[in-house]
């Protein structure tokens, strides 16, 4: 027995061209930066958004983000920067942002986007409360992009880190290389499932359980039609924050951005000086999240 | 000396369970048969379950996203690709009892019955079951899983044509091939380890060490499982096919009992290295490795793995002359090293790299805690009836041809 010389001449071959292949596969895989979205001119929208007001230079920056949204929206969609600023001193911890994209999003029981962790400093008396929205980081070296084993989820031009509903597999392993947590799986939960289905109201749609018309409302994430069927897409998928970009391509701002009690969410293009995320990161102090993972989050917070 | 020697044989019962083929009846059938009858009637509960109702009666969830079955898959491939690794060197290399072509053809045979399996622990994880084919069809490589699903799919295609090539006794491409299959089960076990050691946001997986831990665990598993075979068929299998198999046979388990010992001693030994690193860096608490060792589940490692899958084996392999005891030993670590995976698996997921998600929102998807369900065990044991039945079924396939080939005169091996 053993291998004789024309054997190990064999056997090297066949090993060097496989490696050969493998490395030149995962190389390439790697380097590759082309994604499914359209650029240029197709992606420019014009909208009417606020022509009938005003601009004033004491206005509401919910209203000067939106202006600032739609002068980004007419620019090609390569050449908007996406960010979003926190300013912690004024977060009070309400949970509206949470709740909002909740809604907005018609997430289910155990999905969430925005959660807000809560942190207690110090001792009685001298104690403090920090309050940190956590949506997604739509990080610029995203962990999450590269371990999905089938391109369902991208970086997009904007910065928007997506997810293909159609393609993903449910694997979970973004859920796992995201250092934040900022992705959860929807494993087919309904809020009213063990309910009893109660009196139907007057076109006899139960109100309650699993045939409750609001738990199959759709939701529109990555403007498109959702309906949370069992099995089907979103069911099964990693879902996850993304800036509500449906609403965006509509004008208006993330839900969160919107919603915010104490106006401490700002949302902008950051490839636009005079925007108001462009001055915030310029002049405060900002930090990341767990910037030492080097994942190079688009989300600053003000501290 | 066999049946087939002292009698015509009737060509039409060999099929029929082989019973006059060249592989006499092999020794604990009936009770092996039992067990698998259990297993399947209590894995199709569970798999019913997974198919009806989806996800809904597990126990993982978006924090602590993995769970048993991929414990599972990480084992039997482990298992897989160990006891080929070891299989196909003893054929290469022309050790005793390990250098025929019948049993290479256990060895692939069994290397793929537990490969399957793994792929089915994967599969049922999933959250789209009917989209995995798209891993084959729209891969990115850049992925440990993609990379690893396809490197899987070589290794068992190269496996099976290596054993249609073994049939052949002047083949010139059975060796070159098998030596690329055994590359493959060398490098497979490791990216394994690579898989998790690539997930920068899991300090604890996050290693250089753990694609060399995971081969080492790989070789102690699969070659403890290939002793366990290999004792279970017993001399009776080979008799037709070498002359002195009662002496083959012990050569073989003679020489698997080192290989189990000393792969058990360095996997205890690359366990250490990880565990002290982790321990004596100053100012760095693993809390990983705290879990593991003194968490609620702290009689995994020490009960489980320490003392049922390597002391007692050890105690067993290198101090009792019973073959038996060797078997004995070899079945604790090849199934209690399923712990060794899930002391990886688990810890580095339920410590939190950002702290306060779970009170932030709180549902039991969203915990950094996790306990198998009733489910998860049930499909587990179909798992393990699904490997036992693709054997079963290889072997007696095997068996025919092996038969008919024989009669066909020279040129075809046994």
């Amino acid at each position: 027995m053993g291998m004789s010389r024309r054997d190990f001449v064999r056997a090297g071959a066949l090993s060097g061209v496989g490696l050969a292949a493998a490395a030149g596969a995962a190389i390439r895989d790697r380097v590759r930066s082309d994604t499914p979205d359209p650029s240029g001119q197709a992606t420019v929208r014009l909208l009417a958004v606020l022509d009938n007001i005003e601009p004033k230079a004491d206005e509401d920056v919910l209203l000067r983000m939106q202006r600032e949204l739609k002068r980004a929206m007419a620019k090609p969609v390569e050449q908007r920067r996406w960010v979003m600023v926190i300013d912690l001193r004024k977060c009070v911890g309400c949970h509206a942002c949470t709740i909002g994209c909740v809604a907005e999003n018609k997430l289910p029981p155990g999905v969430v986007y925005r959660p807000v962790v809560i942190e207690e400093f110090g001792e009685f008396p001298n104690v403090r409360l920090r309050f940190t929205p956590r949506p997604c980081m739509q990080c610029d070296e995203p962990p999450c992009v590269p371990v999905c084993p089938v391109r369902a989820t991208w970086k997009r031009p904007d910065g928007i880190v997506a997810i293909d509903y159609d393609q993903c597999i449910g694997c979970r392993y973004c859920l796992t290389a995201c250092p934040y947590g900022a992705r959860t799986s929807d494993f087919g939960l309904f809020y009213t499932s063990d309910a009893a289905s109660g009196a139907p109201d007057g076109d006899a749609t139960p109100t309650l359980g699993p045939d409750a018309a609001w738990e199959h409302q759709p939701s529109h994430e990555y403007a498109k039609h959702w309906e949370r069927e069992e099995h089907q897409s979103p069911v099964g998928n990693a879902r996850k924050c993304h800036f509500c970009l449906h609403r965006l391509e509509k004008g208006q701002l993330p839900m969160c951005t919107s919603t915010c009690i104490g106006r401490s969410t700002y949302f902008g293009d950051a490839s636009d000086p005079d925007s108001l995320v462009s001055e915030l990161i310029a002049k405060h102090d900002v930090q990341t999240l767990l910037p030492h993972h080097g994942t190079k989050p688009r989300v600053f917070y003000i501290v | 000396m066999s049946q087939a020697n002292s009698q015509p044989l009737d060509p039409k019962k060999v099929w029929y369970w082989g019973r006059y083929g060249p592989f006499a009846r092999a020794p604990w059938e009936k009770q092996l048969w039992i067990v698998w009858a259990l297993l399947m009637a209590l894995g199709l509960v569970g798999v019913v379950q997974r198919v009806v109702q989806g996800h809904l009666p597990a126990g993982y969830g978006s924090y602590v996203p993995w769970g048993l079955w991929i414990a599972i898959y990480f084992h039997a491939v482990g298992i897989a690709t160990g006891s080929f690794l070891v299989g196909a060197l003893g054929y290469l290399f022309g050790w005793r009892g390990l250098g025929t072509p019948s049993m290479l053809r256990t060895v692939i045979v069994l290397a793929v019955a537990v490969m399957l399996p793994a792929f089915l622990a994967v599969l049922f994880d999933l959250g789209h079951m009917e989209r995995a084919g798209f891993i084959l069809t729209s891969p990115n490589f850049s992925s440990m899983m993609a990379f690893n699903a396809w490197m899987y799919q070589a290794f068992v295609g190269v496996g099976v044509v290596c054993w249609f090539l073994s049939f052949r006794k002047d083949s010139g491409w059975l060796k070159p091939l098998l030596a690329l299959d055994v590359l493959l089960a060398t490098i497979i076990p490791s990216q394994s380890g690579a898989f998790l050691g690539v997930v920068h946001a899991k300090p604890f997986w996050n290693s250089a060490l753990f694609p060399v831990v995971f081969l080492a665990s790989a070789v102690t598993s699969g070659a403890a499982m290939l002793l366990v075979v290999r004792t279970l068929l017993g001399p009776e299998a080979f008799r037709w096919a070498v002359p002195d198999a009662r002496a083959e046979h012990d050569d073989a388990i003679d020489r698997l009992r080192i290989v189990v010992s000393a792969s058990l001693l360095l996997y205890l030994g690359l366990e250490w290295a990880e565990f002290s690193v982790n321990l004596w860096s100053p100012g760095r608490d693993e809390a990983a490795v705290h879990l593991i060792l003194f968490g609620p589940y702290w009689w995994v490692f020490w009960i489980v793995h320490l003392a049922l899958g390597a002391a007692l084996p050890l105690l067993l392999l290198l101090f009792s002359r019973r073959r038996g005891a060797w078997a004995i030993a070899s079945l604790l670590v090849a199934v209690t090293f399923l712990a060794t995976r899930l002391n990886v698996l688990l810890p580095g997921q339920v410590v939190p790299e950002l702290q306060g998600l779970e009170s932030a929102f709180h549902h039991p998807r969203l915990s950094y805690t996790y306990h198998a369900t009733a489910m998860e065990y049930l499909v587990g044991c179909f798992l393990v009836a699904v490997g036992m039945a693709v054997y079963f079924l290889a072997r007696r396939f095997g068996a025919v041809i092996a038969f008919r080939l024989s009669q066909d005169g020279p040129g075809r091996s046994q």
